[in-house]
């Protein structure tokens, strides 16, 4: 094996490696939540399907829709501010699966809120 | 030896949280309106959550699902409390049908125990207590759906695993102590 070639694979070797370090680091962000998390996911895994056994959308008889009105005019659009708000630099973490999930997917549902 | 067990015993004392000191008074709101206050303990970590959706992957179905306050002791994984005002939940009898469910979404093979009526900062409230399992533990939780002024109520739902230090009750109650309805 010449120099050379040694090089090249050692570069790919830390190369690689630095990747995987940068991913795992980004990863982390998500993975390492902390102890206790399940039971937070649990309370919004059931706010999300408390409302599951509403019916809705079983009026067949339901009249015609009315034709959609003509849009009026669209007002001039107001000139922004000159500094713009920052949007909030927090962001929630993703819910992870809930651990339970009602007979029949969920069943019918009423939009919520 | 006797010197590394007394080195331990200083470290466990200066990290022992002492009993009796302030708390930090917290506010849950909606919609920038106070709703209901509560103390979190010291030496607990508070997750304010906020509203947003959530997506069940299976369902592919975007919903929004209202604040939950999030508590939990910084030395232990074993003991959770957490708070949430469901919108559409307007008497404490709605109450309970959604705890029907949440029982299943925190624990396991849960067996309720005890159902009773009590005061909660000076509001009716309805008290579930229960036992259950999750992931491999057995666990001790306790359900609270508060009444609150108007159409709304609190629930507050603490988890204490079995092999948890039992001391942490008494933060527990206390955080039942502080929760005061806003007016």
């Amino acid at each position: 094996m010449t120099r050379k070639t040694t090089l090249k694979r050692a570069v790919l070797v830390l190369g690689l490696g630095g990747s995987a370090f940068a991913l795992s680091a980004c990863d982390g962000v998500y993975v390492g939540v902390g102890y206790g998390d399940p039971y937070y996911d649990g309370l919004l895994w059931n706010d999300y399907y408390h409302d599951r056994d509403v019916d809705v959308d079983i009026d067949i008889d339901r009249p015609d829709r009315p034709d959609r009105p003509e849009r009026p005019d669209r007002p001039d659009r107001p000139k922004p501010p000159v500094a713009k708000p920052k949007p909030p630099h927090a962001k929630p973490l993703p819910a992870r699966p809930p651990i339970h999930r009602p007979a029949g997917g969920g069943g019918h549902r009423g939009p919520r809120r | 030896m006797k010197l590394l067990q007394g080195a331990v015993l200083l470290a466990g004392l200066a990290l022992s949280p002492v009993a009796g000191l302030a708390q930090t008074p917290t506010t849950y709101t909606e919609n920038g309106r106070a709703l209901f206050s509560f103390a979190v303990p010291d030496f607990w970590v508070l997750r304010n959550g906020g509203p947003r959706e959530i997506t069940d992957t299976e369902l592919g179905d975007a919903r929004a699902v209202s604040r939950v306050m999030g508590l939990r002791p910084e030395a232990s994984d074993g003991v959770w409390m957490g708070f949430v005002s469901p919108a559409g939940v307007s008497s404490i009898e709605d109450g309970l049908d959604y705890l029907g469910d949440i029982d299943r979404f925190l624990v396991r093979e849960p067996q309720v125990t005890d159902r009773s009526a009590a005061r909660i900062g000076g509001r009716p409230a309805q008290v579930v207590r229960g036992t259950g399992t999750r992931d491999g533990r057995g666990i001790n939780f306790t359900a609270a759906v508060i009444d609150l002024p108007g159409p709304r109520v609190a629930v507050a739902v603490t988890i204490l695993a079995g092999d948890a230090d039992p001391g942490f009750v008494a933060d527990l109650n206390g955080v039942f102590a502080s929760f005061r309805a806003a007016n």
